[in-house]
């Protein structure tokens, strides 16, 4: 082992932990400086007071966007899922002409950019007004994450042998039951990790949602946006340390999906 | 089983087929809900940005705001994705040659930021670099004279905010293409009198170029639809084509002249799609 290849380890190990920090310096602040007893965002804070946090509760108008944000959110994943799941399963397995293009538009949503659907979306919802606006919002979200559940439902159905839903339609089992009994199991780990995914880029999204509010329909993000435009307080801390808490359940809930997952293989 | 495989071989020996009516049922849900929200509402933007000629677009090309915009636009994604890209290298590095501890550590580390939203980050970002946050606050406590340095509301706090962003999606590119190479490659060539460094240089880098590559063009394509970073954390000049699209439709209410935009938008990001899906994915080189 040569001089240069001892020192770069730790060199280059430094480095990575350095840039870890900067990718977790923003998700470390933000707690502390929603425990604040100043009216003030301000470093070091002083602590400790939850003031911040009920002053949010407290508000009406915050509350409401939350709820806003909640529907939003649930009625894009039930949507994406649906949606999402049948054309993974539709497209399981064989091979057949056109497949690559079929796959590519079913993702595109992912790559064409949020201002060009925000756009799209108002253009396209001016002319259907006797929708409710959080609807509106939660049908442009459902676009966005369906390739999400799309992709998740996929993977899980990649490990599924086609000949059990062959077998059991040989043995007289009708396509819903085969749907019931052989494909759902396997598809169920894909279709929680989906939704999970799901749900959280619907809840933080807020070009498009930006673009369809209403006055009675502003999510949570669209009203954090236009505060933070005016002032940085304690109260926008607690809400931000809230959805950091949300991101990290997120991501330890798929966590667990994912081990769920393994288990049967290597059993 | 034999009789089995040789069914399958025949039928897929056959041309591909057509997917069965059972299956293109169930493709229906898809269909309905992407002709109704993608198709329709794109085609809603096609229709406005020809309602009048060509006028709307005339008009947008003639503003000299476009040029200006377009120059923010390419300069800064140019800018996040080249201190992206050596930030992701090393850490993508870092990741490979880890022992699973200090992996797991680092995997999470970078898979946390996934998860949180461009508004939280930026929201944090902003109370980070205002001037009495804890970046100034800190140089001041180490005795440094800070005077009038403003670190908000510039080009450098949208690329740090930025860079924060899209770090993610240049890491798994380029670990991906990584973890293909076989490290036994560097042994090989020290054995042939190669130094370690050089070893790096001339064997490790080009196998992975690939992942640079492709991480680079993602993360081109996310920084050009950058919306709310440029506005919380950067100041009027630093306004980006999403900001101009906005701007339009919001400000001046030209949804003709936006429509347009949005058009030009299309255009430019599927050409760097389509040159994206033409990079050869992992592991295409990196395998022996």
């Amino acid at each position: 082992m040569g001089r240069s290849e001892r020192f770069g380890r730790p060199l280059l190990m430094g480095g990575a932990l350095a840039i870890g920090l900067y990718l977790l310096l923003p998700s470390l602040v933000i707690v502390p400086m929603a425990l604040t007893r100043s009216q003030l965002i301000q470093f070091p804070p002083e602590w400790i007071s939850i003031h911040a946090f009920t002053d949010y509760l407290g508000d009406p108008q915050w509350i409401a966007s939350t709820l806003v944000s909640l529907k939003v959110a649930l009625l894009a994943t039930v949507i994406a899922c649906l949606a999402g799941s049948s054309a993974a399963i539709a497209l399981q397995g064989r091979r057949f002409r056109g497949q690559a293009i079929v796959v590519g538009v079913i993702l595109s949503p992912i790559v064409v950019p949020l201002i060009v659907l925000a756009l799209a979306d108002y253009l396209f919802f001016v002319q259907l007004r006797f929708i409710a606006a959080w609807i509106r919002i939660g049908l442009a979200h459902s676009l966005l994450v369906t390739p999400y559940v799309f992709v998740t439902v996929q993977a899980s159905l990649a490990g599924l042998d086609p000949a059990l839903a062959r077998s059991a339609r040989s043995l007289g089992a009708r396509p819903v039951s085969v749907l019931r009994h052989v494909t759902w199991p396997a598809i169920r780990p894909g279709v929680l990790a989906g939704a999970i995914f799901a749900f959280a880029v619907s809840f933080d999204e807020v070009v498009i949602a930006l673009f369809l509010q209403s006055p009675e329909a502003t999510t949570l993000p669209v009203r954090m946006f236009t505060s933070i435009q005016y002032d940085l307080t304690p109260k926008i801390a607690a809400i931000a340390s809230l959805m950091l808490g949300l991101a990290a359940l997120a991501l330890a809930a798929q966590g667990l999906v994912a081990l769920r997952r393994k288990q049967p293989q290597s059993s | 089983m034999v009789a089995m495989s040789t069914a399958e071989g025949a039928i897929s020996s056959r041309q591909r087929r057509r997917l069965p009516a059972d299956r293109l049922f169930l493709l229906l849900p898809i269909a309905v809900l992407y002709g109704l929200l993608l198709v329709a509402p794109i085609a809603f933007i096609v229709e406005t940005s020809f309602s009048a000629g060509l006028d709307h677009y005339r008009g947008v090309i003639e503003t000299p705001l476009l040029w200006r915009v377009i120059e923010n636009t390419v300069v800064i994604s140019a800018t996040t994705t080249f201190v992206a890209l050596i930030l992701a290298y090393a850490y993508a590095a870092a990741l490979w040659r880890a022992k699973p501890v200090l992996r797991v550590v680092l995997l999470s580390l970078v898979l946390l930021p996934f998860w949180t939203g461009v508004l939280v980050k930026n929201f944090a970002w902003a109370a980070l670099l205002q001037d009495n946050g804890v970046i100034l606050d800190l140089l001041r406590a180490v005795g440094f004279d800070t005077g009038g340095l403003s670190l908000l509301h510039n080009r450098f706090a949208v690329i740090i905010g930025m860079v924060h962003y899209v770090l993610p999606y240049a890491v798994f590119p380029i670990y991906a293409t990584l973890i293909a190479i076989d490290w036994r490659l560097v042994r090989a060539a020290q054995s042939l009198g190669a130094s370690f460094p050089r070893a790096v240089w001339n064997v490790i880098l080009p196998l992975s170029l690939p992942g640079v590559l492709a991480a680079g063009l993602l993360v081109f394509i996310v920084s050009t639809g950058f919306f709310i970073t440029p506005i919380i954390l950067g100041s009027p000049r630093d306004m980006m084509i999403a900001n101009l699209v906005d701007f339009y439709a919001h400000q001046i209410v030209d949804f003709g002249g936006a429509a347009a935009l949005a058009m030009l938008v299309i255009a430019s990001v599927s050409v760097l799609v389509i040159a994206y899906q033409r990079v050869p994915k992992e592991g295409q080189y990196g395998t022996l």
